[in-house]
């Protein structure tokens, strides 16, 4: 049996939106129906949800750590750089990246639902979608990053909590680690975790 | 709170999950890791499709002759590429319609009810405008 090698046309969004729907309707009938737990279906998607997208972000900020030009454009907008790249998302959301510093580290959630970058970030791992993360990463967000995430953001550093819906999605992008001078972009992507683009963990080290 | 606490699971725990999932796939069209997940949907389309067969809904040897059958229609078809573009889970949601169809548990008016009310649905009715300002401030201490 071989599969046809046919990239495809891209499908217009309107038909991509349209599937995704069926996609929808079909689970929430199956779990009516009992023929499955929604845990279950999130536990065999988890195996692959690294797969759908962070590796894209990290190729952004990649390219924003070694490309000072394409960073400005990224600063002002996201949307528009990343469709520099290729990448962009079905709906044609907004996506704002906010940059840390020193002074700064941004965290992003969604405090209704499950707003997330996907086209830069894939799909939001399962903490994310959870009432616990959504409410108390506002309350206290110092806290949570550190208890819930191991993530010390020093004193000195003001935290923001960003909240992405689906008319303006955030992103994180992160400090370029120290001892990285003169470093490849594609040596930088590697660097570059997903939790560091959702404000929740640090880009690995050099 | 149910910890967000990395790693959300050992990842020799994960690799095990998916060297099992991946046994399933290998026999499949595409499962030689070509179909690799491009949206969201398409990662959940697969994850259903796995779950409703380790719940025991169908046979495995069902849903592949099912996944067969969808691209081997298309290929008749004419597989032209600006008909229909190539879209290997869409074949893969034919598929899982068609098994779970085939056992009684799904009709296609009812799946075509609910996902025009699907559509008709805002994702969150409340979420649609943009917050432009962030959420909270947490500020330097020292």
């Amino acid at each position: 049996m071989t599969v046809p090698h046919t990239v495809a046309a891209a499908a217009t969004p309107e038909h991509q939106a349209e599937v995704a729907a069926r996609v929808k309707a079909v689970e929430s009938i199956m779990i009516e129906k009992g023929l499955m737990s929604t845990e279950a279906v999130d536990r065999i998607a988890e195996i692959y949800e690294n797969e759908v997208g962070p590796q894209l972000g990290a190729k952004v900020v990649a390219k924003a750590w070694t490309d000072p030009e394409f960073k400005a454009r990224l600063l002002e907008n996201a949307t528009a750089a990343c469709a520099e790249l290729g990448i962009g998302g079905l709906q044609g959301e907004e996506m704002v990246a906010v940059e840390d510093t020193d002074a700064v580290h941004h965290v992003i959630v969604c405090t209704l639902c499950s707003c997330y970058p996907w086209p830069v970030l894939g799909l939001p791992p399962n903490w994310y979608k959870q009432p616990a993360y959504r409410a108390r990463i506002v309350r206290e967000p110092r806290k949570v990053l550190r208890e819930e995430f191991g993530y010390d953001v020093p004193d000195t550093t003001e935290v923001r909590v960003w909240d992405s819906s689906s008319e303006l999605r955030y992103w994180v992008l992160p400090q370029r680690p120290a001892g990285t001078e003169g470093w490849s972009a594609e040596q930088l992507e590697a660097l570059v975790t997903r939790d560091s683009m959702v404000g929740v963990g640090a880009p690995k080290s050099a | 709170m149910s910890a967000p606490t990395p790693p959300i699971r050992e990842a020799t725990e994960l690799g095990e999950a998916r060297r099992r999932v991946q046994d399933l796939v290998y026999g499949l069209p595409g499962g030689d890791g070509e179909a690799s997940f491009r949206e969201p949907w398409e990662l959940r389309a697969f994850a259903l499709a796995v779950a409703a067969y380790h719940a025991g809904q169908y046979e495995w040897s069902e849903f592949q002759l099912s996944l067969i059958e969808s691209i081997r229609r298309w290929e008749a078809d004419g597989a032209e590429e600006d008909a229909q573009p190539w879209s290997y889970y869409e074949h893969w949601l034919t598929a899982l319609e068609t098994v779970l169809a085939g056992s009684g548990l799904l009709s296609e008016a009812t799946l075509d009810d609910r996902t025009k009310a699907v559509l008709a649905t805002p994702r969150n009715a409340d979420h649609h405008e943009a917050h432009r300002e962030p959420v909270a401030i947490d500020p330097a201490l020292a």
